[in-house]
Formats: structure tokens, sequence, C-alpha cells
């Protein structure tokens, strides 16, 4: 990422003391860590029914009645859902929105942070509010937020009220795509799986028409052709085509704008990446009952989980295919078709080089955390880790630890480690 | 008959059939194309193997009959056989290749929704194992298609396909619901928390969405085990807390998977090592057998653990420790979903004797034990079909009454609500409790310390 080019590459080691917080407040919840490592922050407890957040070991200026959700930003901020009489509002390191509600949910941030988003409720009505911008319009019921990277946001809504238990209605079709507070003039039975184009002004979304046929919609045109069960749509990049898996005869294939695409059936396949470099198209599959795998442009890999594979990742330069994997009990790696040695309790999210040649990523076994680079964990366990960054020459691994209630930026070579 | 009972009002038995608006909507908008082309379709398209074997391998010898409630709560009417049913049902369907009458598919309707548990109790007693509660399912899913599903079990199953909880649980309602609980459990552990999305948690708790809509002291009282138990939980703020499913009891495969895989992505998403579920029954059947495989996951991607083992286990391990045990006399039930479907009924028992003085067998027991009779779906159907339900639940009445316990345990969400309806209906004067209940009042109510 190019703002990793502003991070701190050259100092070693910064230290945080935390485990003083401890004794400070009455408690102290999960540890978040800025994308840059600079600071380590967490929602803690000051006295009964009084919260804060406390960023290295400063708190923000102001208490609230309750705090949940806090998140990093990616300008070295952080944000959380606050409450004070019994009104919600988004804390950014402890600066308010204008706007309260009656509650908020679901914050997203987009990638460069320049838009957040919440989903909120006032006066049992439903809508999104995007940087202290509430929707103008409102509506019965809210679900499937998405902010996109420009800063548009859609959301399946309720448009019309349904009685209890009232199926007749539900049949009609009361639920539409609302893009930035307004609802497209179509109706369906369920709506899932929202996606944006890369402008943010298109969505492609699956949709149910009926009780037994299902489809894809975008914008507000659906495809032709009716199928057993749809899974996310998304955009190919730099095109308006959409790809999206479909089910059809008791098979999944993926479909380009309501036409075969691929030309192979699979069991199951879903979760669908495009590469912005390459244009290549992965996704995760399975070919035969209870074995995953992953097919990159219809090719499955010469590899399978016999569990789960749960994400998918490309590099930046599209060389580099990463999936988070369980099998035989742990859960571990794949790259580029190679599953990796190591065997973990936990996997978090990996970190790839934009080159594609190094992959690290954060692990866990018997609950302590370490570092794994290019399928070589590094002994040194930790008490908490969070998600590492590789510098912009792919050359340094910014590490993110606590141990022995000190927080470690640390700064490694990769010539070191590999 | 040993333990003759009577209703609590000396009712008389309810033997009508009965059917509601959505039934009978769908039922009017069918054309015998319609239904002849449906029928076809999943019997041709939709089976395999297993069908053909169980229709050409059943050689009608009724042995599945005794092991019906549904038979011995209606002086062994054949109708109410296994085999009975079958044969009013999908044996027709197949025999006159889908061209059956409008009124062939109300009774159809009737007896799989209504009039089967899908306990599979009668598979441990047909010599050949015939899984008739997959031919019921069958039956269903026709049922799904033709768009004949009952009122209320079909609200639950729209429910589930727009929001992933089966009772309209709205988003914010979820949050303030286990906020709100957290908050009042405050007052019993001045630093208890419900940890909402705590990546790399070791276990993700889930419930069913009747806790949060009726009964959230469920929630206050599992957040107290978890916090004196020590353990390193949380539970999701998003869609994927809700682990039923009753879009399997009703055909729905598609919404049964969607809900199957959103549940295990958000444990995905959580990083956590393991998911444990409150007391239900048929969710575990959903997570751990039905909506998985539907899916093409063969096992569940997580470690799936019912709150029974996990109760065994934190009793065992002295995570919780149990102050002074409970002292009235109480009886087990064994949810068909853990005990026949699972093999827990002994694990039932020794929690059962952790906790209580004086614990009194019913009998039948363990996987023989008979179903509550609401389970399947089939309280689901709601209050149309509630008369019924308790006829067809005689047999376990009786079989409670014989054992004069004071408390009924029953580990499962919808035994529960069945068997209140069922001590209700007949009397019975025993008080229905979870497991949890009976933890969380006998307990020791301090925090776990290793070594302590």
């Amino acid at each position: 990422m190019e703002e990793n080019k502003s991070f701190d590459w050259s100092t070693d080691l910064k230290e945080v003391p935390v485990r003083e917080w401890e004794d400070r407040f009455v408690w102290v919840e999960e540890s978040h860590v800025s994308p840059d490592g600079e600071t380590i922050a967490s929602i803690v407890n000051v006295e009964e029914g009084v919260f804060t957040v406390c960023e290295n070991g400063e708190t923000w200026d102001n208490e609230y009645d309750k705090a949940w959700s806090l998140r990093p930003l990616p300008d070295g901020k952080f944000a959380a859902c606050v409450s004070s009489d019994e009104e919600w509002t988004l804390s950014i390191s402890g600066d308010e929105w204008e706007n309260w509600f009656d509650f908020i949910w679901d914050l997203q941030v987009n990638q460069d942070g320049s838009s957040l988003s919440l989903a909120i409720q006032k006066d049992m009505e439903y809508g999104m509010a995007v940087n202290d911008e509430p929707w103008g319009q409102m509506y019965g019921n809210i679900n499937e937020m998405v902010l996109s990277d420009t800063g548009s946001v859609a959301a399946v809504v309720q448009v019309s009220p349904m009685a209890q238990a009232d199926i007749e209605v539900f049949k009609q079709g009361i639920f539409s795509c609302a893009v930035n507070g307004k609802a497209i003039e179509k109706n369906f039975l369920n709506i899932w799986d929202i996606s944006f184009d890369s402008s943010g002004k298109n969505v492609a979304y699956g949709v149910r028409l009926d009780r037994t046929d299902y489809t894809i919609v975008v914008n507000d045109i659906a495809w032709d052709k009716k199928f057993q069960s749809v899974w996310k749509p998304v955009f190919l990049s730099g095109e308006d085509s959409v790809v999206a898996p479909v089910k059809e005869g008791g098979k999944w294939a993926l479909y380009k704008d309501g036409q075969p695409f691929w030309k192979t059936q699979y069991n199951q396949i879903w979760k669908m990446v495009v590469s912005e470099k390459t244009g290549n198209i992965a996704a995760i599959a399975s070919n035969k009952f209870g074995k995953w795998t992953i097919a990159q442009n219809d090719q499955p890999w010469n590899m399978t989980a016999d569990q789960m594979i749960s994400d998918l990742f490309y590099s930046k330069d599209g060389s580099t295919l990463v999936a988070v994997l369980k099998d035989k009990g742990f859960w571990t790696l794949a790259v580029n078709q190679k599953k990796w040695d190591l065997s973990a309790d936990k996997v978090f999210t990996p970190c790839i080089s934009s080159d594609g040649k190094v992959v690290c990523v954060v692990i866990e076994r018997q609950g302590q955390y370490f570092l794994a680079v290019n399928n070589i964990v590094i002994p040194n366990g930790y008490d908490f880790m969070a998600t590492p960054v590789i510098s912009p020459d792919n050359t340094k691994i910014l590490q993110k630890a606590v141990k022995d209630g000190v927080y470690q930026r640390l700064i490694m070579s990769t010539d070191k480690i590999l | 008959m040993p333990n003759e009972i009577k209703t609590k009002d000396d009712s008389p038995v309810v033997k009508e059939r009965k059917t509601d608006e959505a039934v009978e909507a769908g039922l009017a908008r069918l054309t015998p194309e319609r239904i002849k082309n449906t029928i076809n379709q999943v019997l041709q398209k939709e089976t395999g193997p297993r069908f053909k074997a169980y229709v050409e391998t059943c050689m009608h010898c009724g042995l599945c009959a005794e092991a019906c409630l549904y038979f011995l709560s209606n002086d062994r009417d054949p109708a109410f056989s296994p085999a009975g049913k079958v044969k009013q049902t999908i044996w027709e369907m197949l025999e006159k290749k889908g061209e059956v009458s409008i009124d062939f598919l109300r009774r159809a309707v009737h007896i799989a929704q209504t009039q089967c548990n899908v306990c599979k109790r009668c598979s441990m007693y047909c010599p050949f194992g015939i899984d008739i509660a997959y031919l019921m399912l069958l039956v269903r899913r026709i049922c799904h298609k033709l768009e004949i599903t009952p009122l209320y079990i079909q609200d639950t199953v729209n429910s589930h396909s727009a929001t992933m909880n089966q009772m309209w649980v709205k988003e914010d309602e979820w949050i303030d619901t286990l906020q709100w609980q957290e908050e009042d459990a405050r007052e019993e552990f001045e630093n208890l928390r419900i940890p909402l999305d705590k990546e790399g948690a070791d276990v993700m708790y889930s419930v069913i969405a009747p806790e949060p809509k009726f009964q959230a002291g469920l929630l206050y009282q599992a957040a107290t085990i978890m916090h004196a138990a020590g353990i390193n939980w949380t539970m999701p703020s998003s869609p994927g807390w809700d682990n039923s499913n009753m879009a399997m009891f009703t055909g729905d495969n598609e919404i049964s998977g969607r809900i199957a895989r959103t549940f295990y992505e958000t444990a995905a998403r959580l990083k956590v090592k393991r998911i444990v579920m409150g007391e239900c029954g048929h969710a575990f059947r959903s997570t751990y057998d039905v909506g998985n495989r539907w899916i093409g996951w063969a096992m569940p991607p997580f470690e799936v653990v019912h709150a029974l083992e996990f109760y065994h286990e934190l009793l065992t391990s002295g995570r919780i420790k149990i102050a002074q045990k409970f002292k009235k006399t109480v009886t087990l039930h064994d949810p068909c979903n853990v005990s026949r479907g699972r093999g827990l009924h002994d694990m039932a028992r020794e929690v059962t004797n952790m906790l209580c003085e004086s614990f009194i067998e019913m009998t039948p027991n363990r996987e023989h034990n008979f179903c509550c009779g609401a389970g399947g779906g089939v309280i689901n159907c709601g209050p149309p079909y509630k008369g019924e339900r308790m006829v067809n639940n005689r047999v376990k009445a009786e079989q409670l009454k014989a054992t004069g316990a004071e408390v009924l345990i029953a580990p499962c969400h919808n035994c529960h609500s069945g068997l209140e309806d069922i001590v209700h209906h007949y009397d019975l004067n025993m008080e229905v409790k979870f497991l949890g209940d009976i933890i969380y009042e006998t307990m020791e109510k301090k925090i776990y310390k290793p070594g302590e």
C-alpha cells in the first residue's frame, strides 16, 4: 500500500507498557493496533457504567455509558460506537459525530479511510450514515450493509410493511436494494450479497424471485436466466461485466452477464476474488464432496483441504494467490497451490508483499501468538499480535505484538528471517 | 393402560385433521400439471440410490409402528405408523407418477409436517434401518416446492431467509439485547462482559433466535457461566449468531444451506477455535449433519460443542463448581438430535448426577426415549396444530407421569417448549428446566482460577 511509505521503517523497536492499564482501570478490553503500529488502544472501564478508550496510555477526553466496536483507522486514529443518555454516535479518537441515533452498529471503513459508515436506527426506522451524514430516507429494516471504496453505501431495506406471519405479503417482495439511501424500484423476496463496481456507481446482488427461483440483478436489471441458487456476484475489474456462482441442475457453475463463463461444473464454488493487475479470477471451490480447493480461471489447484478454505487473497501484482485453510484439524495457508507445512489452532489475515514474494501471517498455537513468514514460524511466542505490515520495498516486516505487559512495535528485516 | 392420564380440562380428544390458511391458499393455486411436474422433478432429479433402496427394501412388516409416538398415542391406529405415513404420502406419489389430487396433498402435508417429528426412532425398529424421516423430509421438500408448507413454520423460514435468524430479530435488537443482559449480569459479576466480535477468542457462543426474542434470561445465564468458568469467548454482532434452521424442516434446502454457510463463515471471520451452542437439538442437527453437508462440508469445519458436552467439560474440569446440589427430584428427557443423533445421552446423565441429588430415569430412555413430539418443526407449525400435538403426545405424558419427578430436564429448546405444553395439557405438575437453569442455580458464583 502506498501509505505504508510514510510509516517509520527505520526505528527497530518502540514499546508501550500496557500492563499498568490494568491497574488504572477496572477492566481493559481487547487490544487494537493502528496500521502504522504506532498506537495500541483498548476500550477501558473507568468505573461502574463509565467507559472510554485508552490510546498509548492516554484516555479520550470524553467518557461514555457504553462503548464497543473499537476499530483502528488508516490515519492512525481509532473509532468506536459510544453511548450517552441512551443515544449513540461514532467517536473518532474522542471527537464525536454531530448526529446521535437510537442505535448504531456495523462500523465499516473503506480502504483509504476517507469514508466511515454505520447502520443506524432512529425511532425504529433504519438506514445508514456515512461520515456523519444519515440517509434522507429511512426504512422498516436493514440488512447486508456494504461500503464501497469510493464511499458509496448500499443495503437491503424493507420497503413495505408486513404484518406478523403474513407470508402472502412476503411473497409479493418487500425488500429492495438501497444505494446511498435511495431504494431501487424493484422488490424481491430476498436480496443478498451486494457488490459495488470500482466506480461505486453500480451494484450487483443475488435475489430470490419466488419460492424456488434465484438470479443475479445488476442495478435494476435481472439476468434473464433463473437458477436453483446463487452466491455473491462480483464486477470484473475495469469492465462492466458481472460474474457470479450459480446453481443449475444440481451443480454450481460460474456465469458472466447471464451466460455460462467457466466450463467446469463444481459441487460448490464461492468467494471469488479478482486480481486488478492481471484480471485473473479465483474462487474457493469443491469438485469432490468434502474436499475443498481453489479454482483459478477454471483450473483447480493441485491441492485440497478437507475442512474449510475460509479466505483468498491476491498479491498486488497478481503473481501470488494465498488461501487460508483448515485441513486435518489445523489451520494453515496455501500459497500458489503449495500448502504450508505449519499447522496452527488459528490463522489470522495474511499480509502479502506487493511483489508476491513474501507472505507473513499471525498464527496461534496453544494460546500463544507467533509470526510466520514464508512457511517459517519465528520461535518467539507472544500474548497477542495484530496483523503485520510489509514495507513498500518488501524488505522489512512491521510486527505488532504484546508480551509480558508491553506492546512492541518491531521492524524486522526479511533477509534475517528467510 | 398404566398411568392412564387425562387432560387438564378433560377435553375430548381432537381427531380431525387441521389445516391453515397458507396450506389452503397454496393448494388453491395448484394445477395438476404443476403438481405432477414438481413431484416428478423431486423424485427423479433430487433422489438417488438411497431413495430407491428404501422403496425397494421395505417389506411392509410394520415393525416400525411400535417406535412411533403418534401410533402409540392414537390407540395403535395404523394410519399413524411410520410405514402407514409413507404409504399415504411418498409411495402414492411414486405409484401415481405425481398424478395426485389436492385432497391427497392436503393430507400429505399434514402428515409430513405435523405427524412426524423426523426423530428417527423408527429407524432403530426397522430391520433394515430404513430412514423413514428422510422419506418424510422428501415429502416436505415437495410441499415446499408446491408452496403448501404450513403458515407459521413458513414464516420462520421467511425470517431466516431475510435476516438469517428465525424470529425476525433485527440486527440492532440482537446487539441491544446482549448489551442489556451484560449490564444486568454485572449485578452479580461486576466485571462481566459479553464480548462482541472478539477476533481470536477460543469460543464462539451461539444460540437460537427465541433467546433474544423471548428468553433473554438464558443469555444472562450463559454469560455468567462463561464468565465464572474463565472462558475466552465471544458472540457475533452480525447475522450468523442464530444456529437454528427451520428451513431444514420444510425442505427449503437452499435457504438451509445459506444459513449453515453464514453460521460457519461467521466463526471463520472471528477466528475462533470452536463453537459452543446452547441447549438446542435441531440446531445441532443442522450444523453438525444437514446444513453443512448440503453446502459441501462433509463434517463441520469447526468443532461444534453442544451445551451438554460443554457443561460436562466445565464440571469435570472444575471450571464450574457446584455449591449445593439441586434438591428436587428430577427426570431427564433425551432430545432426539443429540441422543439418537449424537450419542450424548450418557453424558447428559453424568451432568445431571453432578448437579442433582435425586435423579429418576424415565422409561424408555437414552437413544430409545420417546420424542418430545415438538421437534422436527412440528411445534413450529404453530397454534392451528397444537390441539393435535397434545393428543399425539399422550405416551410422552404417560412416560413423564410415571417418573413422579418434580422437575423435568429438557436440554433442547423445542423439547422444552413442547414438554411445557404437555405438562400443562395433561396437568403433570412438573417444572421444565434446561440444564443451564440448574447450573446457574447451583453453581458457586466465583471466577475460576487455575490451581485453586
